[in-house]
């Protein structure tokens, strides 16, 4: 942008936006209010954080109907666990989307027991015009940072870590994928985390 | 297993890429090594930030599914785990005491991997500004595209690409996606306008694009309450008023 682009933009326009009007958005808030019993809390809880939650376990299990299904699990767990949060060891949103990483690669464990997978890749490519507009509009603006951050890593720091997540890969199975040995795999992962908090900022407070 | 052994699949644990036996066993290492517990919450706070990049429009039966079970479920009270709630600050001096002990506790444990840990503390949050400004941008185009109200319009632009508005008038503003297939020349830009009244129009700027740039995206505020969105080309500076029109969508 030029600077008499810059000059002129329009008050409208806000590049850091303030926060949404509206009711309590704090989602460390909304989930002790939710511990209470707060149903309405809860209401805005989901509309925070569902899409990241339903966006999560998609990426993982790849299948839009067991992602629903397991989303949904997810986001009842949270209603029945909310009590049990604890401030002390991480911010709300972290606490669930850890509820929902290990469901979803609960999911994958147990499938590949049964393994049915790949009955399912047929209906993991159906999705209507109307996600793909909305993921488009949302990706552009997002998924910056956290792509930024990974490529900060090696390349076997970031697969180490992108395999585990994104797949829901066992670190056995990375290693075999990545034909590493297995301490290495550990190291990488252990390594790659650290150096992505430092890029992310990330520190544990409440 | 050994102390050591078990200690490095802190990673592995925080992504969830242990099998049952290892997490139980690591759980049962982090009771008994306090110093260590710092460390995983972090990882596990790092890990779960992957997610950020995941973000999909669920299902709109799923809200309809959550809300009935809800209302059939009990919930559980606090448990072991839930500690009453610390002040805030005291949470974030107590962690740093903490870390610091992890630190060293867990250069002891584990040796390797972790000296890094003190030398990266010190080349942190250079970038924790644009970091904020990003975050909150992210946090507002959720909020836009969540909103149970949106509504997703798209036209063509002359010259091939597309222009792609989501709105919510809940949320009092649209997310503007525009890709063009040609970029337009460096002295060139796109502009994008706002028009109230199609019956008499008078364009407003609605924010430039860089010059030569073919693709954007853009949260635009008080979108709908327009009738019209438009992007239009025009000299790489901007124009007061749109000249060469290539796209327009209709908001109502």
């Amino acid at each position: 942008m030029t600077e008499r682009g810059a000059a002129r933009r329009p008050d409208h326009l806000s590049a850091v936006p303030d926060a949404p009007p509206g009711p309590a958005t704090d989602i460390g808030d909304l989930v002790r209010a939710v511990a209470r019993g707060d149903e309405p809390a809860f209401a805005r809880l989901y509309d925070l954080v569902s899409p990241r939650v339903y966006g999560l376990i998609r990426r993982v299990l790849r299948d839009p109907a067991q992602a629903e299904e397991v989303a949904q699990e997810v986001l009842v767990e949270v209603w029945r666990t909310a009590a049990r949060f604890d401030a002390a060891r991480g911010s709300a949103t972290s606490w669930i989307f850890t509820i929902a990483h290990r469901r979803a690669v609960d999911r994958v464990r147990s499938e590949q027991a049964s393994s049915d997978r790949t009955m399912k890749v047929g209906v993991a490519s159906v999705e209507t015009p109307y996600d793909e507009v909305v993921d488009e509009v949302a990706g552009r603006l997002e998924r910056r940072q956290v792509r930024h951050c990974l490529d900060d890593l090696t390349e076997l720091q970031r697969q180490a870590v992108t395999l585990a997540y994104y797949q829901g890969h066992s670190y056995r199975e990375v290693a075999e994928l990545l034909k590493t040995p297995l301490p290495t795999v550990k190291t990488r992962m252990r390594d790659g985390l650290i150096r992505l908090r430092d890029c992310l900022g990330v520190e544990v407070t409440s | 297993m050994t102390t050591t052994d078990i200690h490095a699949l802190v990673g592995a644990y925080a992504l969830d890429a242990v099998d049952d036996l290892e997490r139980a066993a690591f759980e049962r290492h982090i009771l008994a090594c306090d110093g260590c517990r710092g460390e995983v919450d972090e990882l596990r706070e790092t890990a779960s930030r992957l997610a950020d990049s995941t973000w999909s429009v669920p299902p709109p039966q799923l809200r309809t599914d959550v809300l009935a079970a809800i209302g059939r479920t009990r919930q559980l009270p606090p448990g072991e785990s839930a500690r009453p709630e610390p002040d805030a600050r005291a949470a974030v001096s107590r962690w740093r005491r903490y870390t610091a002990g992890a630190a060293a506790a867990c250069i002891l444990a584990t040796g390797a991997g972790a000296a890094t840990w003190a030398v990266q503390e010190q080349r942190v949050r250079a970038k924790n500004t644009a970091v904020a400004a990003a975050e909150l941008r992210e946090a507002r185009t959720q909020a836009i595209l969540a909103a149970p109200d949106l509504v997703v319009r798209t036209a063509p632009m002359i010259g091939g690409g597309r222009v792609t508005v989501a709105s919510s008038a809940q949320q009092a503003a649209s997310v503007v996606s525009l890709r063009a297939e040609r970029a337009p020349a460096t002295d060139r830009a796109f502009q994008l306008w706002t028009i109230r009244d199609v019956a008499a129009p008078a364009p407003v700027d609605a924010g430039l694009l860089a010059p030569g740039e073919a693709s954007a995206a853009q949260i635009v505020e008080g979108v709908p309450g327009n009738e019209v969105f438009a992007v239009s080309e025009e000299p790489a500076g901007g124009s007061p008023q749109p000249t060469q029109v290539v796209a327009q969508v209709l908001l109502t």
